[in-house]
């Protein structure tokens, strides 16, 4: 089995390497693992091919970031942020011109988007789309400051788990496992547990907050990115105190893998294999823990702008890439080792979105909104009978 | 794999310790040894779940016994992670498969899914930590409830390196561990300290082991000249719960 899957991974290698000439395919054949920082500090462990890919997107975010600085020579400095823009949807009469121009506008910028943001430009086209910015200025210049401060020693059940995680956030990277970089991060983490103690803190956020420090460069745009991302990006409740909304996002995962990919589906049907065994840590990280930094900063990109869907897109794709290979497996941990390395070393970007936006077909926010309300009683029911269950336990204690 | 055979011959073996039935679809071309590993690889593989409060080193334990790894700290795993060891005793193969879960206590509300198949379950408290210990207890009653009645629990203290630091004594955890029939041990991810006893000592595997070499032998003086390629399959017998998981 191993002999036939590895031969075919070759042929596809080869074939995609065909416009690039290669002079490192002897050291590739010879397997070699080097260690390497990314973009964003991170050390990745990978062979040669990796680092050349890695190089070749490096190319590829220069050269987007070109398509970026012309844009903005012809239509403007923050053409992007145009009100017109974000009133298409509102519906807000305009007059028909200014509209085509803004609906143009807005196509560019999809597409655009979906390419990628030079990382240059992140934090303020973030900051801007995504909403974050519209939510700073509902509150007093001084808010966050005035937060860390009100909040400064004061010890919760979410501060000490904080505490406990900082050190076990990318461990190794060479600001966020400082001092400094762990005393940063603990404040947006705590700050955020007092804006919304529903939330607290849950594991997992680390990892996002982590990445959106390193993105957005000041904590307190972070700060808010993490609210907005919460607040009015992802689903409600996914990591609140037993994550009912994450429940929901993976029975329609479940139903939307069924429906996008029947076969992939059944054949893992039959492994017995649950898709969130893998799926829940995508959603929960936002792929932080599973794609490499670039990549999942591109999803990031287009899940500020267009929504939670994007998730399942690129969840959906994760498995699509390989369903030749899935559909061989006879074991649920060969299933788990193939998503596993897939992710891990999905170094271009473009790779894995040209499949979710591509070969998945279009999913619309309203059609999944549709589908987690069918959902959500079910998963609320199961949790609530998960809840009896146990307090009947404590009562037997007694 | 390629199948080129065309006729197949199906052994039932049923397995009272676990209560399950393992069909053996055997199809033979070539080479008997190649099936005979294969048939024993799968057989042997063999699930386990930790499970614990946060930082309680569960992650550590399963990295030190399968990478022989340890660092001081471990990234915090959200939902769970996967791991598999291939160990070689006495020229059987045996695979683990192990779920590594997640310790925040709200994320107890996806354990279900990775205890739901497991042969064992190893829950695992901080000696340094009286609320981990608690936790365990919480665990240990929600598997006596809702995991496999054949389940094996483990009670593993963690972090006897910090023995300075103890908050809980090693009578009180080998105590409860005997109210409640797990086995119990004293680890160490850090010094190695039991990390390997823990994971050998689980022997269920070797139970099934008897029934593959009988079964082996019995194929074998059926067909002679040439068996092999081997599709094989557990099917869960009664109480709709698999014996393993992973396999």
């Amino acid at each position: 089995m191993y002999g036939t899957q590895s031969k075919r991974d070759l042929a596809l290698e080869l074939q995609a390497q065909i416009p690039f000439l290669r002079p490192s395919i002897h050291a590739r054949r010879a397997n070699i693992t080097v260690k390497f920082q990314d973009l964003y500090g991170f050390t990745v462990e990978g062979n040669v091919d990796d680092v050349n890919v890695l190089n070749e997107v490096r190319e590829k975010v220069r050269e987007q970031g070109r398509v970026w600085w012309a844009l903005e020579a012809s239509k403007g400095a923050n053409w992007y942020l145009q009100p017109q823009i974000a009133s298409i949807s509102e519906g807000i009469a305009l007059k028909s011109s200014l509209k085509l121009s803004s609906l143009a506008n807005a196509i560019t910028l999809k597409k655009l988007i979906r390419k990628g943001i030079p990382p240059v430009l992140r934090p303020k086209v973030w900051f801007s789309l995504s909403g974050a910015a519209k939510k700073k200025s509902t509150v007093p210049e001084s808010y966050y400051n005035d937060l860390t401060k009100a909040v400064e020693g004061k010890v919760t059940p979410a501060t000490k788990q904080i505490d406990h995680d900082l050190p076990r956030t990318f461990p190794g990277h060479p600001w966020l496992d400082t001092p400094d970089g762990h005393a940063t991060l603990r404040r947006v983490l705590v700050g955020y547990s007092f804006r919304d103690s529903d939330v607290g803190y849950c594991q997992g956020l680390n990892y996002v907050a982590a990445l959106l420090l390193l993105v957005m460069k000041t904590e307190e745009d972070a700060f808010w990115m993490l609210a907005v991302l919460l607040e009015n990006v992802l689903v409600n409740d996914c990591y609140t105190n037993n994550l009912s909304g994450c429940h929901v996002e993976q029975r329609v995962f479940k139903d939307l893998l069924v429906k996008q990919c029947p076969r992939i589906a059944s054949h893992l049907e039959a492994l017995d294999f649950d898709v969130s065994l893998v799926a829940t840590e995508w959603f929960l990280c936002l792929f932080s823990k599973s794609l490499p930094s670039e990549t999942t900063l591109r999803v990031w990109d287009v899940l500020f702008y267009e929504g939670a869907k994007v998730l399942f897109h690129v969840a959906l794709a994760i498995f699509k890439m390989r369903e030749d290979e899935l559909l061989v497996t006879h074991h649920v941990g060969d299933v788990i080792n193939i998503l596993q390395r897939t992710t891990h070393h999905l170094f271009d970007p473009d790779e894995l979105l040209t499949v979710a936006f591509d070969k998945i077909g279009s999913m619309t926010t309203n059609t999944i909104s549709k589908q987690r309300k069918k959902q959500e009683p079910a998963v609320m029911a199961e949790l609530d009978q998960r809840l009896r269950r146990l307090n009947s336990l404590k009562m037997d204690d007694k | 794999m390629a199948r080129t055979s065309n006729k197949n011959i199906q052994v039932k073996l049923v397995d009272s310790f676990a209560g399950f039935v393992l069909v053996l679809d055997v199809s033979y071309s070539r080479g008997f040894k190649i099936w005979l590993s294969v048939l024993i690889d799968t057989l042997l593989s063999f699930c386990q779940v930790l499970l614990g409060d946060m930082g309680t080193g569960k992650t550590s334990l399963v990295l030190r016994f399968v990478k022989g790894q340890f660092f001081d700290f471990q990234e915090s795993t959200i939902g769970a992670a996967f791991f598999t060891q291939v160990l070689s005793l006495n020229e059987v193969t045996i695979k683990f498969d192990i779920w590594d879960t997640a310790g925040q206590e709200r994320y107890h509300s996806l354990a279900p899914m990775y205890y739901r198949g497991a042969a064992a379950a190893v829950v695992v408290y901080d000696i340094t930590s009286m609320d981990s210990f608690e936790r365990a207890k919480k665990w240990v009653q929600e598997l006596q409830r809702q995991g496999n009645p054949n389940l094996i629990m483990f009670l593993v203290a963690n972090k006897v390196d910090l023995e300075e630091k103890r908050k809980v004594k090693n009578e009180e955890g080998e105590l409860y561990a005997q109210e409640n029939g797990l086995s119990f041990l004293e680890t160490s991810a850090k010094s190695a300290h039991n990390v390997n006893e823990l994971f050998y000592e689980i022997d269920f595997p070797f139970k099934a082991h008897g029934y593959i070499l009988l079964a082996a032998k019995r194929l074998a003086e059926a067909n002679p000249s040439r068996q092999t390629g081997m599709k094989l399959h557990t099917e869960s017998h009664g109480s709709g719960r698999r014996g393993f998981c992973c396999s």
